[in-house]
């Protein structure tokens, strides 16, 4: 029996897998999001290819220009081009909100785990932790966090981290609470499966739905976040291009170069819409339900 | 009831308890000795080290931790937040000058909220499915997705810049010219409202969507009654419970939001007197304004629930 069920698992998943994508694929609006967050993957790894211009050589005879043949965006207040400033800065901005969702991701979904698996006393004190992190705003603990350990990049994921675990803890308790109830999870106990094997074997593997939609959605929710921070200027730090400090020094140019400003908050706007798209579209791809529903609908 | 409502409050203590003992423990992990700060502040030249340990001893820092943390918190309880470092001014004071700016956006952020979502929502629940709901779903992503920062130098540039139909920045007070204050708070609350109206529509179309496919309400149209008049009293009133609570749920982002507003426009509220706090690693600023938001979070979130267990009682009963 114990055979079988091991080669069924490996078909069953791919269908799911297949008619999840073949759901996102017919999502509209998942789609969308799928397609540019591709470009802006292509334009991250591609940079050195696509920007015509050193993002750090500057030109000092040619700042504060506007659009023209040599610089389609212009050049920003120490002659750089900002085209390939926005280029280059597409690397920063979704590698630090790809990372810092990572790392939560681990903490959050291990916090969750033990809290909806072990109970009592556990689940209360991770829960109050995650009570405490959830009453104060994001924003204003990530901007002391990144102070208290000096601005740049590391600070900022750090500080996103400490930030996003919660809510992957509180959905991952969540989730498991109602999966440990399962015959089948009492049969794994029955056979005297460890608690760690239960976990990891049997508990996480039927919640990662849901987990993998808030990934995505929180994905975007700390990109923007850093671009708050850095905007703020105590992010990532010059003369390293990211959007978020891009946008901080275009705006005090506002009146003079629009574009400086303007260009980089539309690729956050974009990357940020990009993963909530995904998102969207997931979590009714991954809904069984809403499938059935959509298939009857459409 | 009062068993759940005990319940609730004493949790809420618990979780402020919690909150206390975090924004102490970053007190102490900020980089600048408050000290130190306060000394330079004050230009009193260089220093001995005896002098120093006299005004360490006069802030309470030479005390073992948990006795500077009672103090602390006992002193904030009643009414004393300290002294800025960077002004002098008092921290309570300088709260109460504040406030009713910050209160001004908010209900200003929240009339758009309602004036946009709320009608999007329940015109993309009728028509499901349609191209109208289709729209208005994608546009509340788009809504929630756009950076507040962003947004606002895109209106700034449209409606100040190019046109100058409002001021850029800065803030009018109401007792100055009513017209005035209104034109100085119209974008930023705008921008902030447009971020609630994505939020808010996506939640009045899910439960009005769930709402509509109970038996009460194919009972009511069964007897004839008009399609208005189900979906205004028989549906929009259930609906709008779990509506209330995703309001007060997301209250935390609103008052995130009013910090990166405030700053971008000049408006002199708690959130610029806040991020104008970090900037100048003014501790004592910092802290007030962690507690009061923190304190206001929990608020606006017991009485939510308290508010959602009275309107559906099986809440009371579960857990």
């Amino acid at each position: 029996m114990n055979g079988r069920t091991r080669d069924d698992a490996p078909r069953a998943h791919r269908s799911v897998l297949m008619e999840t994508a073949m759901a996102l694929v017919r999502h509209r609006v998942a789609f969308a999001g799928l397609v540019i967050l591709l470009g802006l993957i292509v334009m991250a790894a591609f940079a050195p290819v696509l920007a015509p211009y050193d993002p750090n050589e500057q030109d000092l005879y040619q700042v504060l220009q506007g659009p023209s043949r040599q610089h389609l965006l212009g050049t920003d207040d120490v002659g750089r081009d900002l085209l390939s400033r926005v280029i280059y800065g597409s690397r920063v901005t979704l590698a630090m909100g790809i990372l810092s969702t990572l790392f939560a991701a681990v903490i959050g979904i291990l916090a969750g785990l033990v809290a909806g698996y072990k109970g009592g006393i556990w689940d209360a004190v991770i829960m109050r932790i995650t009570d405490t992190f959830m009453c104060m705003p994001a924003l204003v603990l990530a901007l002391v966090i990144v102070a208290a350990l000096g601005p740049g990049m590391k600070s900022v994921v750090i500080s996103i981290t400490v930030l996003a675990w919660t809510g992957f803890a509180r959905i991952t308790r969540g989730q498991v609470m109602i999966v440990r109830e399962l015959p089948y999870v009492e049969a794994a106990h029955a056979l005297g499966a460890s608690g760690y094997r239960i976990m990891f074997r049997h508990l996480l593997p039927n919640v990662m739905a849901p987990l993998i939609v808030t990934a995505t959605i929180s994905v975007g929710m700390n990109i923007m976040l850093e671009s708050a921070v850095s905007f703020l200027g105590i992010g990532v730090q010059q003369p390293t291009p990211s959007w978020g400090n891009e946008l901080r020094i275009g705006y005090s140019y506002l009146e003079i170069v629009p574009l400086f400003s303007i260009a980089p908050g539309l690729m956050i706007t974009l990357a940020v819409l990009a993963f909530n798209f995904l998102g969207d579209g997931l979590r009714d791809a991954l809904d069984p339900r809403l499938r059935g529903e959509e298939k009857a609908g459409s | 009831m009062r068993e759940y409502i005990l319940k609730r409050v004493l949790i809420s203590f618990a979780i402020l308890f919690f909150v206390s003992i975090l924004i102490f423990v970053l007190g102490r992990v900020l980089p600048g000795d408050p000290v130190q700060a306060a000394l330079v502040a004050s230009r009193m030249g260089p220093l001995s080290d005896e002098v120093i340990a006299d005004v360490r001893a006069q802030f309470g820092l030479d005390r073992p931790l948990h006795i500077q943390y009672i103090l602390w918190v006992s002193s904030f309880v009643q009414g004393d937040w300290g002294v800025s470092i960077a002004s002098g001014e008092r921290v309570l004071d300088m709260f109460m000058h504040r406030l009713p700016v910050t209160l001004e956006l908010f209900f200003g952020s929240v009339i758009w909220a309602f004036i946009i979502g709320l009608p999007l929502g329940i015109v993309s629940a009728l028509r499901r499915n349609s191209w109208l709901d289709v729209t208005v779903t994608t546009g509340a992503i788009l809504g929630v997705s756009i950076p507040v920062f962003w947004e606002g130098i895109v209106m700034i540039y449209l409606f100040a810049v190019l046109t100058h139909i409002f001021p850029p920045s800065g803030y009018v007070p109401l007792s100055e010219s009513v017209t005035g204050n209104l034109l100085s708070v119209a974008m930023p609350t705008f921008v902030m409202g447009t971020h609630g109206a994505g939020l808010f529509s996506r939640y009045v179309r899910s439960s009005l969507l769930e709402v509509l496919g109970q038996d009460f309400i194919r009972t009511a149209y069964a007897k004839g009654l008009p399609r208005k008049t189900v979906i205004l009293t028989h549906a929009m009133k259930p609906a709008m419970i779990p509506v209330v609570t995703v309001v007060g749920l997301t209250w935390g982002y609103v008052v995130a939001g009013a910090f990166i507003v405030e700053y971008m426009f000049a408006i002199p509220g708690l959130g610029r007197m806040g991020v104008n706090a970090i900037f100048a690693n003014d501790f004592p600023v910092i802290q007030a304004t962690l507690v009061m938001v923190a304190v206001n979070i929990l608020v606006v979130n017991l009485l939510v629930d308290l508010l959602y267990a009275y309107l559906d009682p099986r809440v009371r009963v579960q857990r």
